[in-house]
């Protein structure tokens, strides 16, 4: 305080120097139009910028409250997206309609319901499904294997509680099929490569076949009953000896990413498998005789 | 004593009506205007309080003021002048006073120094001035030129003066 004291009196002056100067610009600015008008400018401006900057402060503060926000929306849209591509992808594949009519043909069949525990289907030279249920789930030997897709294979071997698929990508798989509206029928079989393409082999030449068609089962065979989707025709090509057309087909299925399958139970397949058996039995009768 | 104080008050009073009447109305080229008023801040005795200096300054100029209807644009300039005018003084007066107080005239300091001293104040005055008068530096060649030109146009009435004055 002293010293305080003691600058004010060795230094009146200066004092008073500002506070005159002080009292010169008072009256500069409130009697002159021009200074006043520029002083009152200025101050707006300072004001203005000092708002912005306090503007410019808080926003930044809030950054975290936004970017919590913005996480959380960033969250539900990926969950959205998601759910939209799933629906987009059931759709551009028609599955819907597809699984819609799997399930009408197998309507009179008992269906096993099953998981896919392990693939080794691979575009090199096709493979095997291992599904978990077996025999002790009514799992039998030659049974057919669908999916949402469509029809997937074989039952080749079961064990009590597993059993190994013959998928339709597999070069040892030979399932009758027929183009739908036709009753033309030819023979599923796949040569490698591409895990969604196949081939239906000795549909006649004649039969009008035309690409986009649905080649579905013929239900000549005991294992699948008539009319499960097995793809779409993507080419008409003609056989090798020129005699018949080997449909290119795109599978219904896609193996490398398949999941939920059901095993079907044919009802009649013991009924027909018997009578085949008969007729084997006397022919064999016949030709000892 | 008595007669200095009466001196510079007829300096004041005859400056204040030479500046209302007459050099107000000199804008030579449109930028020189003559102020040769600061004259009496100048020829205040060197053992005036530094106080008063600025008081003086601040009154003195707040009366060119009321005449010329800018309150505080002369007052201001002449505060900030009053100021400094007395380390002025002391910068340019000569080494041997034996501690006297140095006197402000042609005749004590010589015209060299007096010169010297005359225009730095009148540079100070002339650039607070018109940088308060115009507030504003975004017109600074016309500024340059106006402290320029009206500093040396006070310079020479001051030099006239102070050469009526050292005559007496």
């Amino acid at each position: 305080m002293y010293y305080l004291l003691e600058f004010f009196r060795k230094y009146h002056y200066l004092l008073l120097f500002v506070v005159l100067e002080v009292v010169s610009f008072v009256l500069l600015c409130r009697f002159n139009s021009y200074q006043g008008s520029v002083t009152l400018s200025a101050a707006n401006s300072t004001a203005a910028a000092i708002g912005g900057l306090y503007d410019d402060a808080k926003a930044y503060f809030q950054l975290g409250e936004i970017n919590a926000d913005l996480t959380q929306r960033n969250l539900q849209l990926q969950i959205q997206n998601e759910q939209l591509r799933e629906r987009l992808r059931q759709l551009g594949a028609d599955s819907s309609y597809t699984t819609r009519g799997v399930a009408q043909a197998l309507e009179s069949y008992s269906l096993i319901p099953a998981s896919v525990v392990s693939n080794s289907v691979t575009m090199r030279r096709g493979g095997y499904l291992v599904i978990d249920k077996g025999a002790a789930d009514g799992v039998r030997p030659e049974m057919g294997v669908v999916g949402g897709g469509g029809v997937v294979g074989i039952v080749y071997l079961v064990g009590n509680h597993h059993a190994l698929i013959i998928p339709l990508t597999n070069s040892k798989s030979n399932v009758s099929c027929r183009v739908r509206g036709k009753d033309y029928f030819g023979y599923l079989s796949w040569q490698g490569g591409n895990l969604l393409h196949a081939t239906l082999q000795d549909i006649p030449r004649y039969a009008g076949i035309k690409p986009g068609g649905v080649v579905e089962t013929s239900g000549y065979s005991s294992v699948f009953p008539p009319g499960i989707f097995v793809g779409r025709i993507k080419a008409v090509n003609n056989s090798a000896d020129g005699q018949s057309y080997a449909l290119d087909i795109h599978l219904g299925t896609d193996f490398a990413r398949i999941r939920d399958v059901a095993v079907v139970a044919t009802p009649y397949k013991a009924e027909i498998d018997s009578l085949y058996h008969h007729a084997q039995e006397a022919e064999a009768q016949m030709s000892r005789h | 004593m008595l007669q200095t104080i009466f001196s510079r008050i007829g300096w004041g009073a005859a400056l204040l009506l030479l500046q209302v009447l007459v050099f107000n109305h000199i804008h030579l080229g449109g930028y020189a205007t003559p102020m040769p008023y600061v004259y009496l801040l100048m020829i205040l005795p060197g053992s005036t309080p530094r106080w008063l200096y600025i008081v003086t300054g601040f009154a003195f100029g707040l009366t060119l003021d009321i005449f010329t209807s800018t309150p505080g644009l002369t007052a201001s300039a002449l505060c900030l002048c009053g100021l400094f005018v007395p380390l002025l003084l002391s910068l340019f007066s000569p080494a041997e006073t034996d501690g006297e107080a140095p006197e402000p005239s042609a005749r004590a300091m010589k015209w060299g120094p007096f010169s010297r001293y005359a225009l730095f104040v009148i540079l100070l005055h002339c650039s607070a001035f018109f940088v308060v008068e115009a507030f504003t530096f975004s017109l600074w060649p016309d500024l340059l030129l106006q402290i320029a030109s009206s500093s040396v146009l006070t310079l020479v009435f001051v030099l006239c003066f102070e050469g009526l004055r050292s005559s007496r």
